[in-house]
């Protein structure tokens, strides 16, 4: 069955791209080991990817997208969890956030009733693409199927409402003491030099607040990591005693508080500078493809 | 006597009045923007969302995190009851801020 691979280097992504067979979906990932969605995202993918067999036209790719900048960048990641889905070098969609059901519900329809699709478009059957023969009823039996018989097998993987934790290490079983939990969050806040604690994520905001607030950074090109406090009750009220702050969306630089987002538009609106040394223009030296308002300052 | 209707914005008034003897004090209330929304299903108030603009010496050499912070302190009690201020946006300024403020604003305008 097919399998999530981890990329450890640019090199590696360059030549494991070529040399996937035409035709072949390319679901790329890029995820952070610190930051506690992707830990459930990775779950979710080498499950999803265990459900097709080793011949199908699919190669689930993961990738650290700090330890790949480059690659980060060519694909204009900004947040994580981030699913690329491409084919043949083009990009067919992508997935932000840690929606299982989502990114499910892309790779179905590239790769499960995909195949079917594929066959009549090109006039090729799928066999043809890869080097084992293809067996397109188990793709419909496994990837194609409709969402409602779908989800019974995946959706178990994507967090419930009901689920106490974000990050399946961290329900130890016993209830986590305060000195537990501040010392969870002293690490949380730190995880990425900006980190937004929100309610919902960035492709799927809970709250008018929460997404302005990231799409004001998404808008500056500011790379950060977002932690969806919906998800984690313990984290939403120890937050705010941690923080001595009671309210959502919260935006955290280098450890430290900034404010919510009153105070991170102010700052935008006040310093042309605020957060510039964490877009994604100044993580490169040179310059490259970019998010359009970076290309616009380095021309 | 008859009964105040907005009791929750006459409490921040009076403490922001006695608390920062602020020379700018604008409260509004935003709940009806919100009211549709999911996280307000269930809820009877119509005093959840504010918008408060506040200028005071009080604020001076502090940082905008800072003086939120008073503001919050001050208002601990109607942001931890139930079914109180769910949502608090603020505006926190001296009067040199305010002053500054208003002559870009007056500049901005002439140069249009």
């Amino acid at each position: 069955m097919a399998s999530l691979r981890e990329i450890p280097t640019e090199a590696d992504f360059a030549s494991t791209i070529t040399s996937l067979p035409p035709a072949t979906v390319a679901v790329i990932y890029f995820h952070a080991p610190w930051a506690a969605p992707c830990k459930q995202m990775s779950t979710v993918l080498s499950t999803l990817a265990s459900t097709y067999p080793s011949s199908a036209p699919l190669a689930f790719l993961s990738l650290n997208a700090e330890e790949l900048p480059e690659i980060s960048e060519q694909y204009d990641v900004t947040a994580v969890p981030y699913i690329v889905l491409q084919k043949d070098g083009s990009v067919l969609e992508t997935v932000s956030g840690s929606d299982a059901a989502k990114v499910r519900a892309a790779v179905e329809k590239y790769a499960g009733a995909g195949s079917a699709g594929e066959a009549s478009n090109l006039g090729l059957p799928p066999a043809q693409s890869v080097t084992k023969p293809a067996a397109p009823t188990t793709h419909l039996e496994t990837g194609a199927t409709n969402g409602t018989n779908g989800t019974k097998n995946l959706a178990s993987y994507a967090p419930s409402n009901n689920d106490p934790k974000t990050a399946p290490e961290y329900s130890s079983g016993a209830k986590e003491t305060k000195e537990e939990l501040f010392a969870r969050l002293a690490e949380l806040v730190k995880a990425a030099p900006v980190m937004l604690f929100m309610k919902g994520t960035p492709s799927a905001p809970q709250c008018g607040f929460s997404r302005q607030t990231s799409s004001l950074l998404r808008e500056k090109g500011v790379r950060y990591g977002f932690f969806n406090i919906l998800a984690d009750d313990d984290v939403r009220q120890g937050l705010k005693e941690y923080a001595d702050w009671p309210t959502f969306p919260q935006l955290w630089v280098g450890g430290e508080l900034v404010g919510g987002l009153d105070i991170v538009k102010e700052e935008f609106e006040n310093d042309p500078d605020f957060l510039a040394e964490y877009t994604v223009s100044k993580q490169r030296n040179t310059g490259g493809p970019a998010a359009p308002q970076a290309q616009a300052q380095t021309a | 006597m008859a009964q105040s209707m907005t009791p929750v914005e006459d409490a921040m008034r009076v403490k922001l009045s006695e608390a920062f003897n602020p020379s700018t004090l604008e409260v509004y209330n935003d709940s009806h923007k919100h009211a549709h929304h999911k996280a307000m299903q269930g809820s009877t108030s119509r005093e959840t969302h504010f918008r408060v603009v506040i200028t005071s010496e009080a604020f001076k050499s502090k940082m905008q995190p800072a003086r939120h912070r008073m503001v919050y302190a001050l208002l601990k009690d109607e942001m931890a009851r139930e079914g109180g201020i769910h949502a608090l946006q603020l505006k926190t300024r001296t009067p040199e801020e305010e002053e500054r403020q208003k002559q870009r604003e007056e500049a901005e305008s002439v140069n249009a």
